[in-house]
């Protein structure tokens, strides 16, 4: 039974006098995690890490308790899908996935099952026996995904993996995630799509210039970032007063009323003290109709954390 | 899965890009050329045959009776029309101050005759037969000699070696350059086994491409020759130069094979390998001994079934580069080259586990 967790102790790695990620401590668990900065941050770097593709100058990294440089078992329960197209020249879209399974040492039979069961769940199957340099982007993106989940992995990593795909097969792919991850496996994507990212992700690991901003779940990463304050739209009919009354709150910072009267946006330094603040609002007879929070997304994390770098 | 079930899968799957990689098609062109110039040679000497033999055919019991000293009206009489003739008067020229001009003939006359197998060359000086010259139009035992020149000298030194270089360099360097090296890394195999089954393919390739093209060329200088005299070499000494021609190729890919593989593991450029392991192997006569059991040509050479005739005249520097300083024996050769093969393919396999995937920046 392998360790669930992926972990970076303390990694760097440069290359040459550039440098990759530095000084890296990560504990990722199960669930889909999102990696996301802008390029160059050192997503890949770090994808490339996990994966043995690339070694750190520094520190350890285990995946579920192999090393990277074990490749013979790390890649037995790890899938990787990167942004290059890797294969047989020539070969079809079938051929692309079985080749890989061979070397897995399943019987003929086992690897025709799994390239058509992998082929069909990326939903390739009338595609599959036309030759891969024929695929389009978005097709690319699909059989690199059939590749990688086509030995069961239960790690697996995916490099910009909506790329190029239509909004329907995105909604596809995510669902595959999803059901993925479900099982207590891994799924570990970097994308730049952050509105995705933001609906499907258990948690993210914001990054930039080769270090780790912020990690865990979105919501609780927002909740660690005390030097920002917290942004809240309120839907209520009487914001005049509402605003009058939050203003006497000392956590609060700032209130703006809302385009088209929708309500107000309020900024609080205090999260606890702002909900206690609102249920006195409430008690005293005025209506609230509701309460959402507006920067729980990683658009705002990232602005917030690294300056706008989306 | 057991690593040599994984070495054979990986050779299995990499053999058809090996063959039929667009980088390395003209491997096929430095196989074959021996066995073109051969043809060529043995066409050649048919198709003179039979022009020759067209024109007229002297008996050589005929040509036998001339001797030199006879006159070229004397030698036309017995021997009749030949099959070539010509004439060359001196030129005199008034500023000649040549104090020997006057000794040289006025006029050169040049016969050749045919007797069905033999040119015979006649040359005449102001009407008196002077020389007298024997060329078989296709020589058994000279075009042995010539087979084992052009083996060590083109066919190991050049094709082999730069083969080896375009097959094996980029088994890695090759797959850098597509990017598609990470689907190999990617795959749960050790990358040592990865190594060998890569190896693996490259040198079944090498071996058969190479040890093929030694093989026809043999064949393209034996076959036309006097059909008794082929079947006789046949059966007594052939077969075993053929075999050794063929094990000395294969052997050849085997050690080049290795080199070249660990060199596309450490560079980009398959130049300076190349240059460094030219000068290397070309300049291992003049090496210690201990020095001259690093070369694989060293031990390729020992192989060969036949001495390269070198002239006795020749400079003793390019004697020692041209000749095996001191040839070991066969099993020597052979345990020699695996041993250097073994040491190189342990060095790549450990720079291959530290080998990184690195097509760019993210």
């Amino acid at each position: 039974m392998s360790a669930p967790e992926i972990v970076f102790d303390n990694v760097s790695k440069f290359y040459g006098e550039v440098l990759g990620v530095n000084r890296v401590d990560l504990h990722i668990p199960p669930g889909i995690t999102s990696l996301v900065g802008p390029n160059g941050s050192g997503k890949t770097t770090l994808m490339n890490l996990m994966t043995g593709l690339i070694h750190p100058n520094a520190g350890v990294i285990q995946v579920r308790g192999i090393s990277p440089y074990a490749p013979e078992k790390l890649m037995r329960i790890l899938g990787y899908a990167t942004q290059y197209d890797a294969g047989p020249r020539g070969a079809t879209g079938y051929e692309f996935v079985h080749t890989g399974l061979v070397l897995f040492g399943f019987p003929k039979a086992e690897c025709e099952r799994r390239a058509w069961q992998a082929i069909e769940r990326v939903g390739l199957t009338a595609a599959a026996k036309r030759k891969v340099a024929g695929y389009s982007k978005g097709m690319r993106q699909r059989i690199r995904l059939a590749q990688a989940i086509a030995h069961d992995p239960e790690v697996l990593i995916l490099d910009e993996p909506l790329n190029g795909l239509d909004p329907l097969v995105r909604a596809e792919t995510i669902a595959l995630f999803r059901d993925y991850a479900a099982g207590g496996r891994h799924v570990i994507l970097s994308s730049h799509v952050l509105q995705e990212v933001d609906v499907f992700s258990d948690q993210v690991i914001l990054i930039a210039n080769g270090m780790i901003v912020a990690e865990g779940q979105i919501k609780s990463v927002r909740e660690e970032i005390h030097e920002h304050p917290s942004q809240f739209l309120l839907h209520c009919r009487d914001a005049s007063r509402v605003a009058s009354l939050l203003f006497a709150e000392p956590h609060i910072s700032e209130i703006k009323l809302a385009p088209e009267g929708a309500g107000l946006l309020v900024l609080t330094r205090n999260r606890e003290a702002f909900a206690a603040a609102l249920e006195r609002i409430a008690l005293s007879g005025i209506d609230i109709d509701g309460v959402i929070p507006t920067d729980e997304n990683v658009d705002a994390l990232y602005e917030y954390l690294i300056g706008g770098g989306k | 899965m057991t690593p040599y079930q994984q070495i054979w899968t990986i050779a299995r799957l990499e053999l058809g890009r090996v063959f039929f990689s667009k980088r390395s098609f003209w491997v096929y062109i430095l196989a074959i050329f021996p066995s073109i110039i051969f043809l060529g040679h043995a066409l050649e000497a048919g198709l003179k045959k039979r022009n020759w033999s067209a024109d007229r055919v002297t008996s050589a019991a005929t040509l036998n009776q001339v001797q030199t000293g006879m006159t070229d009206d004397q030698v036309l009489a017995l021997a009749g029309k030949p099959i070539s003739d010509v004439t060359r008067k001196r030129r005199i020229r008034r500023d000649d101050e040549d104090p020997d001009a006057e000794k040289q003939p006025e006029v050169r006359r040049y016969v050749m005759y045919f007797d069905g197998k033999k040119r015979v060359d006649l040359r005449f000086e102001d009407g008196k037969l002077v020389a007298r010259n024997t060329h078989e139009l296709m020589n058994f035992e000279d075009d042995r000699r010539v087979y084992a020149t052009m083996f060590q000298f083109f066919y190991l030194r050049l094709g082999i070696f730069f083969g080896c270089l375009g097959i094996f360099i980029n088994l890695f360097r090759g797959e850098m350059l597509d990017r598609s090296l990470h689907f190999w890394f990617l795959a749960p195999v050790k990358r040592e086994v990865l190594l060998l089954g890569k190896y693996l393919a490259g040198l079944i390739a090498a071996s058969l491409i190479f040890g093929t093209g030694a093989l026809l060329s043999f064949l393209a200088m034996a076959l036309p020759h006097d059909p008794t005299e082929v079947a006789a070499f046949w059966q007594t000494i052939g077969p075993g130069h053929a075999f050794w021609y063929v094990a000395a190729a294969g052997l050849g890919c085997v050690g080049y094979g290795s080199v070249f593989l660990a060199a596309g593991l450490l560079l980009r450029n398959p130049i300076l390998p190349a240059i460094v392991m030219l000068i290397w192997e070309s300049i291992n006569g003049f090496l210690p001994d201990v020095m001259q059991k690093l070369s694989v040509l060293h031990y390729l050479q020992s192989l060969c079934p036949v001495p390269v005739p070198l002239p006795n005249d020749m400079p003793a520097v390019l004697k020692m580069l041209l000749a095996p300083a001191a040839p070991s024996s066969i099993p020597v050769a052979v345990l020699g080259l695996l041993a250097v093969t073994a040491l190189v393919l342990f060095a790549a396999m450990q720079s291959v586990k530290r080998l990184e995937i690195n097509y760019g920046t993210e």
